[in-house]
C-alpha cells in the first residue's frame, strides 16, 4: 500500500515538472550560515574525481545534491554546478568548504544565507560539537545515535535505508558454495548486531529491499540458527578456512565482520575477518584487496548500499547493477515496466542464490542543533534538506 | 722443550678451567637474577593488574553499571562498548565486564564477543584473595597468555566481574633490563604441538625457534627448570646456554616457559685468547729454550767438541795440541786435565826421544867399540909379534914381518870396510825420483848374486822369481831400490847358512807394487822381529845391523811401507808396498809393520 503511493507521488510530480515551465519560487528570506560538519575528508568536488572512501563517496552525493538541480534514477547527478539551491563560494580541500545560498534556484532561495562546511571532522566530535552546540547539522553514524540521544543531542532518524549486506564474491559454486553460504548465513546474529552494534538502531534485514519499501515478509529467516548451520557445515569436508573481508576505514563494518566470526566460530565455521583497501566507490570495493603490498584473498565483504530511491523496482536494480559483478550475477534485470510481483521474484531468486546476505537495515542519522528549524527527514535517495530549514537565530553562540 | 709445552699446556688448561668456572658461576648468578628479575616483574605486572581491575571495579562508572544491570529486564547493550575505553584508561590489555551468568557485557579486546559466556568467571572462587594469575585466553588473533584478575561488584544477590589483564608477550620481555650477552625468550604453550612462531624475544618471533622444540617438549612434559646448550653454528662463541622456567596457569597447566640464554661468546673468546696467549707463551718459551740450547751448546759442548778434536788431533800424533780453557767448571777442569796430558805426552816422548838417542848413541859406541874392537885384537897381537920377533928372532923376523903386514894390511882394510859403512848410513842420499821397472830391478840385483848364490863350499840357494806382468813403472830412485834389495837378499843369504829357497815376487796392488822376498831360513823370534830395523841391531856376529835400517830408510823415502813376517825355522818375509807415484818423498814417515808368527800389528 505504502509502494503504491509511492509511485502515485512520483508519477505526478514528474507529470507536473513536465506540464508547466518552472520559475523561481518566492521564499522568505531568514538568512544566517548554517554549519555542518562532516567526517569525510573531501579533497575535490570534481564530479570526475575519484573518491578514495565510501564515506568520501557518500558526502559528495550529499553536496552535490546541494549544489545540483537535477538527479537522475540512479542517483547520479546532471546539469551545472550551482544550479541546485547553494553555490560553491570558497573550498579548502579537505578542510572545509562554503556554501552560499543561489538566488536564482528554481525552487526558491534558500533560507540561510550559506552553509559552512567543517570536513574531516570525526563521528566523536561531531557529537561533542552538537552536544555543545558547535555545529548546527551533522551526519551521526547509527551506532551512535543512541548515545548522543542520550546526551541531550536533538536525532533525527531516518527509515531503514541502507543495506548492510554479506556479498560472497563467487569464487565457490557447486553444492559445497552453497552450503558454505547457508552455514554463514544462518549462523550470524543480526539481533546482536541491530541491539549491540548498532544500538538498537536499524532492524534485522530479510531481504534486498526493506520491508516499509517492498511491503512483503522476510525472504530467509534472520534469526540465529547455530544448529542448522553446524549440521550444514559439518557435511562440507574438508572444512574450507574463509575470510570475511571490510573496508578499513569503516568501524561498523569491522564491528559486523568481528561479530559475524565470532558466530561462525560459535558454529565451528572456520572464518577469519580482513580488513580491505578502502573503496572509492559507494558499492563495493574489488574481489581482492592489498594491505602493505600484500595481496588478500577473500570469499566474502562486507558491504553498505544506500537506497537511492524508495521506489523498489529503482533500489533493486541499482543494488543488482552494483553487487552483481562482485557476487558473479551476471543475469538478474528488473524490466523498466516491472510489476511489484516481478521485483519480489527478482529479489527473491536472488536471495535463493545465497550470494548475498542482507545482514541489517540502517537508518539515517543527523544531529541537529537546536536552532536549527523545520528540519524534514530526507527520504531515501533524497539528499539533505539544508535549503529548507532556516535558523532560530543568525547569531549562533 | 716437552716440558716446557706440557707446563704451558697445564697452566692453559688450568686457567681455561678456572675461567669456565668463573664464567659459569656468572652465568648462573646472573640467570638467577635475571630469574628473580623475572619474577619480580611478573608479581609486580600482576599486582599492577589486579590494582587496576580492582580500581576499574571499585570506580563509580562500574558500580552503576553493576546497579543498572542488577535490576530486572536491564538494557545491557547500552555498556558494550565501555570496555575499550576503561581498558585504555587503565592501560589494560584485556577487559571484560561480565553479567552474574557470566555472559559477556562488554569486551575490550574483542568487543564482538558480547553476550557469550564466560563461564569460568562465575566458578566458585574468591575472586578478592585468589590475586593474579596466568590464563590462556581467546582472543581474535588466536590464543594469547596474560596475566589476568577478577575483581567481582556484587549488589544485590547479583555481580559484575571485571576481568581484566596484561598479554604476556614481547611487551613483557622488553621490560626486562637484561646484562650483556644474555637474552629472555618466551614459549607461549597456545598449541597441542610445538609452534616456532609462539618462541618470541622483546621484538617478535625467535629465528630458528625450532632449535627450541627439545627443551619445550621437555618442559611440556615434565615442566621444572631445565638448562639446555644451543650451538648455532660450528662456531663455539655462537652457542648459547638456556635455562628453561615454565609458567603453570590456574589449573597447573603449562602456557608459558621463560628461556633465559647466556651467550658463550665472551667465555669462548676469552678461552681463545687464554689459547692464543699460551701458545705466544709456549712459542716463546720455545724460542727462548732454543736460546737456552744454544747458549748452553756454546758453553757446554762447545769445550766438549774441542776436547773431542784436540782428542783426535792427539791421536793422529799431533800431541802439541791444547784445547782453550774458559772458567773452572767441570768442562774447563776436563779441559785443563787434557791440556795437561798432551804436555806430559810431549814430555813423554821428549823424554823417550832422549832416551832413545842415548841409547842409540850407545848402541852405536858399543857397536863401534865392537867392531873396532875385532880388527885392533890382531893388530895388536901382530905388532907385538914384530916386536917379539924383532928382538927374540931376528932372522924370523923378514918372515914375520911379511905375515905381520899382510894381516896388518887386512885388518885396516876391515876397518875402513866397517868405517865405510857407516859412513854410508850417515850419507844416505836423498831418491832421485823416475820411472823404474821394478821387475828390471829384482832381476838384476839376482843377477849380481848368481855366482853367490852357487858358490863352491856352501849350500846352495835356489832363487824363485814370481814377477808379476804388465806390471806398471813407478817413481822411484833406481839405485836405492837396487840397493835395497841388495841388503834384503845379503840378509836372507845370512838366514839361509844351510841354503834353501829365496823366492821374489812381484804384484800391482791398489795404487802401489808390492815387493816380496821370503826366505826359508832360521826364523827370526819376535823379539827380534820387532827390533829388526833398528839401526846398528844385528842378530848376526858380524852384522853392523845397519842393511835393515837402511832398507827402511829407502822405503820410507818412497813413502812406502814395509813389513816383516816370520816363524823360527820356518822362515822370514819382507812386505814392501811401494806407490807408483809417492806424493811427497820422505814427507810421509814410513809404517813398519813387524809380523811374527802369526801377523802382529806393531
Amino acid at each position: 500500500m505504502k509502494l503504491r503511493l509511492c509511485l502515485c507521488l512520483a508519477t505526478i510530480s514528474v507529470v507536473l515538472a513536465g506540464a508547466a515551465p518552472l520559475r523561481p519560487a518566492r521564499r522568505p528570506h531568514y538568512g544566517g550560515a548554517l554549519r555542518v560538519e562532516i567526517g569525510a575528508t573531501l579533497q575535490s568536488l570534481d564530479p570526475a574525481g575519484v573518491a578514495t572512501s565510501r564515506e568520501e563517496a557518500d558526502a559528495k552525493a550529499e553536496l552535490d545534491a546541494l549544489l545540483y538541480d537535477q538527479r537522475s534514477e540512479d542517483g547520479t547527478f546532471v546539469g551545472t554546478a550551482g544550479s541546485g539551491p547553494f553555490r560553491l563560494s570558497s573550498w579548502e580541500a579537505g578542510k572545509r568548504a562554503t556554501f552560499a545560498a543561489n538566488r536564482d534556484y528554481s525552487e526558491g532561495r534558500p533560507f540561510v544565507d550559506s552553509i559552512e562546511i567543517q570536513l574531516g571532522r570525526p563521528a566523536h566530535d561531531r557529537v561533542v560539537d552538537l552536544e555543545l552546540n558547535k555545529t548546527d547539522f551533522a551526519p551521526i553514524p547509527p551506532e551512535q545515535a543512541r548515545q548522543a540521544i542520550d546526551r541531550g543531542v536533538r536525532v533525527s532518524v531516518s527509515q531503514p535505508n541502507e543495506l548492510l549486506a554479506l556479498v560472497f564474491l563467487g569464487s565457490r559454486s557447486g553444492k559445497e558454495g552453497t552450503r558454505i553460504r547457508e552455514a554463514i548465513a544462518r549462523c550470524i546474529d543480526r539481533a546482536a548486531i541491530v541491539n549491540f552494534i548498532l544500538q538498537k538502531e536499524g532492524e534485522p534485514a530479510g531481504g534486498l529491499l526493506p520491508h516499509w519499501s517492498s511491503g512483503t515478509t522476510f525472504l530467509f529467516p534472520t534469526e540465529m540458527d547455530v544448529r542448522t548451520a553446524k549440521e550444514i557445515w559439518s557435511q562440507i569436508s574438508p572444512s574450507p578456512k574463509l575470510v570475511l573481508g571490510y573496508d578499513s576505514t569503516d568501524t561498523l563494518e569491522q564491528s559486523v565482520a568481528e561479530r559475524i566470526v565470532v558466530n561462525a566460530k560459535e558454529a565451528g565455521i572456520s572464518l577469519v575477518s580482513r580488513a580491505l583497501p578502502a573503496s572509492g566507490k559507494a558499492s563495493p570495493g574489488p574481489v581482492e584487496g592489498s594491505t602493505r603490498g600484500a595481496a588478500i584473498r577473500v570469499d566474502a565483504r562486507l558491504v553498505r548500499l544506500r537506497m537511492p530511491s524508495p521506489l523498489p523496482r529503482i533500489s533493486l536494480t541499482v543494488f543488482i547493477n552494483r553487487l552483481g559483478p562482485i557476487a558473479g550475477i551476471v543475469d538478474s534485470p528488473v524490466p523498466q515496466s516491472a510489476s511489484p510481483e516481478d521485483v519480489y521474484y527478482c529479489e527473491r531468486s536472488i536471495m535463493n542464490s545465497g550470494l548475498i546476505v542482507p545482514i541489517v537495515w540502517m537508518p539515517q542519522v543527523y544531529g541537529l542543533s537546536a536552532r536549527v528549524r523545520d528540519w524534514k527527514q530526507p527520504a531515501a535517495g533524497e539528499g539533505w534538506p539544508l535549503a529548507d530549514v532556516w535558523l532560530d537565530s543568525t547569531d549562533p553562540q | 722443550m716437552l716440558a716446557l709445552l706440557l707446563s704451558v699446556g697445564l697452566v692453559t688448561a688450568g686457567v681455561t678451567v678456572a675461567t669456565r668456572r668463573a664464567f659459569d658461576e656468572l652465568n648462573r648468578q646472573h640467570t638467577d637474577a635475571l630469574v628473580e628479575q623475572f619474577q619480580r616483574e611478573y608479581d609486580r605486572r600482576g599486582h599492577e593488574v589486579l590494582n587496576r581491575v580492582q580500581g576499574i571495579a571499585e570506580a563509580e562508572p562500574t558500580v552503576r553499571m553493576a546497579i543498572d544491570l542488577s535490576r530486572p529486564n536491564a538494557d545491557i547493550s547500552v555498556y558494550v562498548n565501555d570496555a575499550r575505553g576503561v581498558a585504555q584508561s587503565h592501560q589494560l590489555d584485556f577487559l571484560d565486564f561480565v553479567g552474574t551468568d557470566g555472559s559477556i557485557i562488554s569486551s575490550a579486546e574483542w568487543s564482538a564477543r558480547f553476550g557469550y559466556k564466560m563461564e569460568w568467571v562465575t566458578q566458585k572462587e574468591d575472586w578478592a584473595t585468589r590475586g593474579s594469575f596466568l590464563m590462556k585466553l581467546d582472543t581474535q588473533d588466536g590464543p594469547a597468555v596474560a596475566l589476568m584478575a577478577v575483581a567481582a561488584v556484587r549488589v544485590g544477590d547479583k555481580d559484575l566481574y571485571v576481568v581484566g589483564g596484561e598479554r604476556l608477550g614481547k611487551e613483557f620481555l622488553a621490560s626486562l633490563v637484561l646484562p650483556e650477552n644474555m637474552r629472555a625468550l618466551l614459549y607461549l604453550n597456545l598449541d597441542p604441538a610445538f609452534q616456532p612462531a609462539n618462541l618470541i624475544d622483546s621484538t617478535g618471533p625467535v629465528v630458528e625457534a625450532e632449535r627450541f622444540e627439545p627443551i619445550i617438549e621437555r618442559e611440556r612434559t615434565h615442566p621444572g627448570s631445565l638448562t639446555e646448550k644451543i650451538n648455532w653454528t660450528f662456531d663455539a662463541a655462537s652457542a648459547e646456554i638456556f635455562h628453561s622456567i615454565p609458567k603453570l596457569g590456574r589449573q597447573n597447566e603449562l602456557l608459558a616457559v621463560l628461556l633465559i640464554g647466556n651467550s658463550q661468546r665472551t667465555v669462548v673468546t676469552l678461552q681463545r685468547h687464554i689459547l692464543w696467549l699460551a701458545i705466544g707463551v709456549a712459542a716463546i718459551g720455545i724460542l727462548f729454550g732454543l736460546f737456552l740450547s744454544w747458549w748452553a751448546a756454546a758453553r757446554v759442548t762447545l769445550p766438549v767438541r774441542r776436547l773431542a778434536a784436540g782428542a783426535r788431533e792427539v791421536s793422529d800424533g799431533n800431541w802439541n795440541t791444547r784445547v782453550a780453557v774458559r772458567g773452572n767448571d767441570e768442562i774447563g777442569q776436563l779441559a785443563q786435565s787434557f791440556n795437561r796430558m798432551t804436555q806430559e805426552l810431549v814430555d813423554q816422548r821428549e823424554r823417550l826421544i832422549q832416551a832413545e838417542r842415548v841409547a842409540a848413541w850407545r848402541e852405536v859406541a858399543r857397536r863401534l867399540a865392537h867392531e873396532l874392537k875385532n880388527p885392533l885384537f890382531p893388530l895388536q897381537t901382530t905388532v907385538e909379534n914384530l916386536q917379539r920377533a924383532s928382538t927374540q928372532n931376528p932372522d924370523q923376523f923378514e918372515e914375520v914381518f911379511r905375515e905381520s903386514t899382510g894381516i896388518l894390511l887386512a885388518e885396516i882394510e876391515n876397518l875402513k870396510t866397517i868405517v865405510g859403512r857407516f859412513s854410508d848410513f850417515a850419507k844416505m842420499p836423498q831418491p832421485e825420483l823416475g820411472p823404474v821397472d821394478l821387475n828390471d830391478i829384482v832381476r838384476n840385483v839376482v843377477k849380481l848374486f848368481e855366482a853367490q848364490f852357487s858358490a863352491v863350499g856352501r849350500p846352495p840357494i835356489t832363487p824363485e822369481l814370481h814377477l808379476g806382468e804388465n806390471l806398471p813403472t813407478i817413481q822411484a830412485d833406481t839405485t836405492l831400490l837396487h840397493r835395497a834389495i841388495e841388503n834384503l837378499i845379503l840378509n836372507a843369504m845370512d838366514a839361509m847358512p844351510a841354503g834353501g829357497i829365496l823366492m821374489m815376487r812381484t804384484t800391482q796392488n791398489d795404487g802401489n807394487v808390492d815387493f816380496e822376498i821370503s826366505d826359508t831360513g832360521v826364523g827370526l823370534t819376535r823379539e827380534e822381529a820387532d827390533r829388526i830395523f833398528t839401526p846398528y841391531y844385528t842378530t848376526k856376529q858380524h852384522g853392523t845391523g845397519l842393511g835393515l835400517a837402511i832398507v827402511q830408510a829407502i822405503v820410507a823415502d818412497h813413502s812406502g811401507r814395509i813389513s816383516v813376517e816370520s816363524e823360527m825355522g820356518v822362515g822370514t818375509a819382507f812386505h814392501l808396498e811401494l806407490p807408483i807415484k809417492p806424493p811427497h818423498p820422505q814427507a810421509t814417515p814410513v809404517v813398519v809393520e813387524e809380523v811374527h808368527e802369526k801377523k802382529v800389528e806393531v
